[in-house]
């Protein structure tokens, strides 16, 4: 046996040997990976299912966009009704405010009408005595009077001894007492109204106007203006039978 | 004394593979289109020597310069995005087919030959 055939003989074992080792590798290589997995997939795959993914990306863009034009819509309809509903409210507010439903409090003026039945200013006030020893009783025709001097001076909200005047309210004479919506009252009145505080004095206390009138009368009449005054809200209630 | 060679490095590749590691799946393309090459060259070295022309030069050269080449022209595939290695894969394994045929025939022809040596024998035989 020559040299040469070992040597070829020894080569041939080391390449045989290296061809299956290397054959295994691969087999053993291709069996463990797993072909679906994204990072052992070959750049063609890879590109396709990019590509079904940009598609994807695309339309659910697309379907994002809708939903939240719709949101958009949504959200704006909502809000034009929260805006319906809050002009709906004020409108409510000042309804009630203006039927004397709610505690209203600005500026104004507070009125106080007493009949002088203390003796010394009976005495002192000649005027006053029109009657001798007849006491001057205030009627409701003279807070009617008032009232309405109120009204026209621009008054938004009046009292009377704590009764708010709405518009049911009934002034009238019960024997010594005057009943304001339902309630017995009596002298001395205290009148509280709400509005421009110059006006509604001016309007009182005019030459020869309320102040001056009933003080001629014989009326204890004092009248202060107030940047803050407090009425409380009717406590009755009003209700429709016959208005249709 | 080569079968035996062959014999026990295919063995020894057998027990050594099954603890052989496993590499990245990317390169599994290279390690196919050298193995692909390998077979080749092993075919063409039986058909070599079938024929009694084998030369162990060149068939070494072969087995291993085949599986090299044959990886940097995947490789250049890949740099150029052409699917070189399957031009690789369809030259190899037709010269496999090739080789693989005239084995068939040359075995085939021997075969047809010893049977009518066989006959011939038989015929003589009859004919005493």
């Amino acid at each position: 046996m020559n040299k040469s055939k070992i040597i070829m003989a020894i080569t041939i074992g080391i390449m045989s040997f290296i061809m299956i080792y290397v054959m295994s590798i691969q087999f053993k290589t291709v069996n463990k990976t797993d072909a679906d997995e994204l990072e052992y997939m070959r750049e063609a795959e890879l590109k396709e299912i990019l590509a079904s993914y940009k598609q994807k990306y695309t339309d659910a863009q697309e379907e994002l966009d809708g939903v939240k034009d719709k949101i958009n819509e949504y959200t704006q309809n909502e809000k034009s009704e929260e805006e319906a509903l809050k002009l709906l409210e004020d409108e409510v507010k000042e309804a009630d405010m203006l039927l004397g439903n709610t505690d209203v409090e600005g500026e104004g003026v507070t009125i106080t009408i007493s009949s002088q039945t203390n003796m010394d200013s009976s005495n002192s006030n000649d005027v006053s005595v029109i009657n001798d020893g007849e006491q001057i009783e205030i009627t409701h025709e003279d807070l009617l009077e008032l009232v309405n001097e109120l009204k026209l001076a621009g008054a938004e909200a009046i009292e009377i001894n704590g009764e708010r005047i709405v518009t049911t309210t009934d002034i009238f004479d019960v024997g010594s007492f005057i009943l304001i919506n339902g309630q017995r009252t009596k002298a001395p009145y205290t009148i509280r109204a709400i509005g421009n505080q110059s006006y509604l004095e001016s309007a009182l206390s005019v030459k020869d106007g309320y102040i001056d009138k009933y003080r001629s009368r014989g009326y204890n009449v004092e009248i202060s203006k107030s940047r803050e005054i407090i009425i409380k809200k009717y406590e009755g209630e009003m209700t429709l039978k016959y208005v249709k | 004394m080569i079968v035996l060679s062959i014999i026990i490095g295919c063995l020894v590749g057998i027990i050594l593979g099954v603890f052989a590691p496993t590499i990245s799946y990317a390169y599994t393309d290279y390690l196919a289109i050298s193995i692909v090459a390998a077979l080749d060259s092993v075919f063409g070295g039986i058909v070599a020597t079938l024929k009694n022309n084998f030369n162990f030069k060149v068939f070494v050269t072969g087995f291993f310069g085949n599986a090299i080449l044959s990886i940097l022209l995947t490789l250049l595939g890949n740099k150029l995005d052409v699917d070189i290695y399957l031009a690789a894969i369809v030259v190899f394994v037709g010269r496999m087919f090739n080789n693989l045929t005239i084995i068939r025939r040359h075995y085939l022809e021997k075969w047809e030959q010893t049977e009518a040596k066989n006959k011939a024998k038989l015929e003589e035989k009859k004919s005493e």
